[in-house]
């Protein structure tokens, strides 16, 4: 008989180093220790599903920067008032691995644990699954990034999203381009990911060019995620487009600026939704990033101020000296959902989830994000959304004119 | 007609690039019967060393690769002699198991040493590309498909004329009878798995001089190398290059012709035809089932 003892050992050493490694994000920031109500010893236990590990690990750390960032500075300010007590706010991680089915039972598990109070995971897949849970349990919650028109076009009543909706993204960079564009592109190339928030932004992206007198001649779509848009350019090619938009995710929108240089498509300018305010974008292409124009949720230059992080340039710097790097939109939509959450528990004087829920959807302010006060479907319609380009290495605000650090280069790069 | 042959151009120098991704998996699974799903891990890693050196010393990536190349061997010798080896005659199910907690390790560690960020290798050459009538052929991918190329047919040149290949292949073939001609059969198969990390770490290197990796690529280049794997003909160097350059063309062409949601459809559906028609791949050999296990 075949001796297992050292296949079982190994089995049973890779197996306990992979559920270490693969759970290391679990329970991380967890400051106030286990048990299981909302509200415990002075403390206000608030839930959220991050993409801490998985595809969008990435955008899922700048998120928890946020709300790191957040607690720490509402905490320093006393913590959260409800009528006569003060909680400190104590957000508790778990990892969805970014898939969506884990997220929705992480925030069932939060509901289990006696967490009503969510904030979002990232990205607007997780999000959607997310918010029927948070519908069909009584919880309450603030939606960071999950920008997708569908989220609330479902009739829930207990998501609240702080950042702009996805219809704006790709708007807002056509009205950039149009704006101040001379000459000003007449014909538009659109590339768009597979998944609902980028199909949605090209949508809005393709309203917006009509309206804007241009002429979309191409529309493709390409499969989330991929690194390999050659096909959608190939076709795009010999339409010679004044501008090809990108609504899609980081590597997508690498991809297109990389490749199209690579097969030799050259428009006056691109335009992408997510990737060019990120780092990454300029680091992995150098300067083949010059000129691209972007959109964003928030820059170091939106308007508005809060009692927690004062105005968009306080919180840039507090950011920058909290954890050594500069402040973008990902972090910035997360502590903004936080800020939200944090100033309706103070509205509603009590963590009852249905009063925090009411409170929040009568909150009416500005802060350091822009404009805060959602419509009947849970969005922040209001909120401005500004374009962004690429200019000598670095992301400058060139939308809206008031906020516009730099003139947009155009013909770009 | 230009459509029809840029997506050809663009097919064939993906595919070379992916048979060298593949190969290494093709060469462990059909000598050594061990799906490894960490395979994917270890590419990746090779596109992070080869990023290291450059963006830390400035060694350009067509040196780094041979680091990498080298860096991955080592490494694939230990992992297979000290943890594969241990399941290398357990059920398959084990060694899936394994390979595949190996890989979350890997990829894992990869997330905290690295972050989740998104890379590339710059090149000087990396934005242009040779005009050939209305076609276009990007310098940096067909770089990297000529050394994709030379590898594979370098490792097709190792496996037939040396003596450590030929024990290789033995050893696949029938390892009782190459334990009784005197093949070291525990070295051959640490080596095997060496050289197929090696490769792939050199894949690696490659990759991100033309795409941007981050560690949530793993299991996309596990994927592709089973497909390629199995296209081609499991343990057959020729099969990954074949199998290789046909998911590429499949790929490119169904992204032209059927829009570019439909391209891992397309290419699966193409898998499970060539199994139905060639259930041992193109150019496999029906050897592999009928091998014996001492």
């Amino acid at each position: 008989m075949r001796d297992l003892s050292p296949i079982s050992r190994c089995l049973g050493f890779a197996c306990i180093l992979a559920v270490l490694v693969a759970g290391c994000g679990k329970g991380e920031g967890n400051a106030g220790g286990g048990g299981g109500e909302g509200t415990e010893g002075g403390t206000l236990r608030v839930g959220a599903a991050l993409s801490l590990t998985g595809s969008l690990a990435k955008e899922g750390r700048l998120t928890k920067l946020g709300y790191q960032f957040c607690q720490d500075k509402v905490n320093d300010a006393g913590g959260v008032s409800a009528g006569d007590k003060k909680y400190k706010l104590a957000i508790t991680y778990k990892d969805d691995k970014s898939e969506p089915d884990t997220a929705a039972q992480l925030v069932d598990q939060f509901n289990d644990s006696g967490s009503k109070l969510i904030l979002g995971p990232y990205g607007s897949p997780s999000t959607e699954a997310a918010s029927a849970v948070i519908e069909r349990n009584g919880q309450v919650m603030v939606d960071s990034s999950g920008a997708d028109n569908a989220i609330f076009a479902k009739g829930y009543r207990n998501t609240f999203a702080v950042l702009s909706p996805a219809t704006s993204y790709l708007a807002a960079i056509v009205q950039a381009i149009s704006e101040n564009a001379n000459p000003k592109p007449k014909t538009v190339a659109i590339i768009s990911a597979d998944d609902g928030f980028s199909k949605t932004a090209a949508k809005g992206g393709e309203a917006e060019a009509q309206k804007q007198g241009m002429t979309v001649v191409a529309k493709e779509e390409v499969a989330e995620h991929t690194t390999n848009v050659s096909s959608a350019l190939t076709k795009i090619r010999p339409k010679k487009p004044d501008l090809i938009l990108v609504s899609a995710h980081v590597e997508e929108g690498i991809a297109a600026v990389k490749q199209s240089n690579e097969l030799g498509v050259k428009p006056k300018g691109f335009g992408e939704t997510v990737a060019p305010p990120t780092p990454d974008f300029v680091k992995a292409l150098g300067k083949q990033a010059e000129g691209v124009v972007g959109s964003t949720q928030w820059t170091p230059d939106s308007e508005g101020q809060d009692k927690i992080f004062g105005t968009a340039k306080d919180y840039a710097q507090g950011f920058k000296e909290r954890f050594g790097e500069t402040a973008e939109y990902h972090s910035a939509e997360a502590a903004a959902a936080c800020l939200a959450l944090a100033l309706g528990v103070e509205k509603a004087g009590s963590t009852d989830p249905a009063k925090v829920r009411d409170a929040i959807a009568g909150l009416e302010t500005e802060s350091f994000f822009g404009p805060i006060k959602f419509d009947d479907t849970g969005k922040n319609a209001d909120k401005p959304m500004s374009a962004i380009q690429i200019q000598d290495g670095m992301p400058v605000t060139i939308f809206p004119a008031d906020q516009a650090q730099a003139k947009l280069q155009w013909p770009a790069g | 007609m230009t459509q029809f042959l840029q997506a050809t151009v663009n097919g064939l120098l993906d595919g070379g690039l992916l048979a060298l991704v593949a190969v290494g998996f093709s060469l462990v699974w059909g000598v050594m019967n061990i799906v490894n799903l960490a395979h994917g891990a270890f590419v990746l890693i090779g596109a992070y060393i080869g990023w290291k050196l450059d963006s830390s010393a400035g060694i350009p990536p067509l040196l780094a690769m041979f680091v990498a190349a080298a860096a991955l061997l080592g490494v694939g010798y230990l992992v297979q002699r000290y943890l594969i080896n241990l399941v290398v005659n357990a059920p398959i199910w084990m060694t899936l198991l394994l390979t595949f907690g190996l890989s979350l390790v890997l990829v894992n560690g990869l997330v905290l040493l690295f972050t989740g960020d998104f890379r590339s290798i710059p090149t000087s050459y990396g934005s242009d590309g040779l005009t050939l009538g209305d076609v276009r052929i990007p310098y940096g991918r067909l770089i990297a498909f000529a050394i994709a190329i030379a590898f594979t047919l370098g490792l097709v040149w190792f496996m037939d004329r040396t003596r450590l290949g030929l024990a290789i292949k033995a050893t696949g073939m029938d390892r009782g009878a190459a334990r009784l001609m005197g093949v070291k059969v525990r070295r051959v198969y640490g080596l095997t798995f060496g050289i197929a990390a090696g490769l792939a770490g050199a894949a690696g290197a490659i990759y991100g001089t033309v795409d941007t990796f981050s560690p949530a690529d793993a299991g996309g280049f596990t994927l592709q190398s089973f497909v390629i794997a199995v296209l081609g003909g499991l343990g057959n160097m020729w099969g990954a290059l074949a199998g290789g350059l046909l998911l590429g063309v499949v790929q490119a062409w169904s992204g032209q012709y059927l829009g570019g949601t439909l391209i891992n459809a397309v290419a699966f559906a193409v898998l499970v035809t060539v199994l139905i028609v060639r259930p041992a791949g193109l150019l496999g050999k029906p050897y592999y089932e009928a091998r014996v296990e001492v």
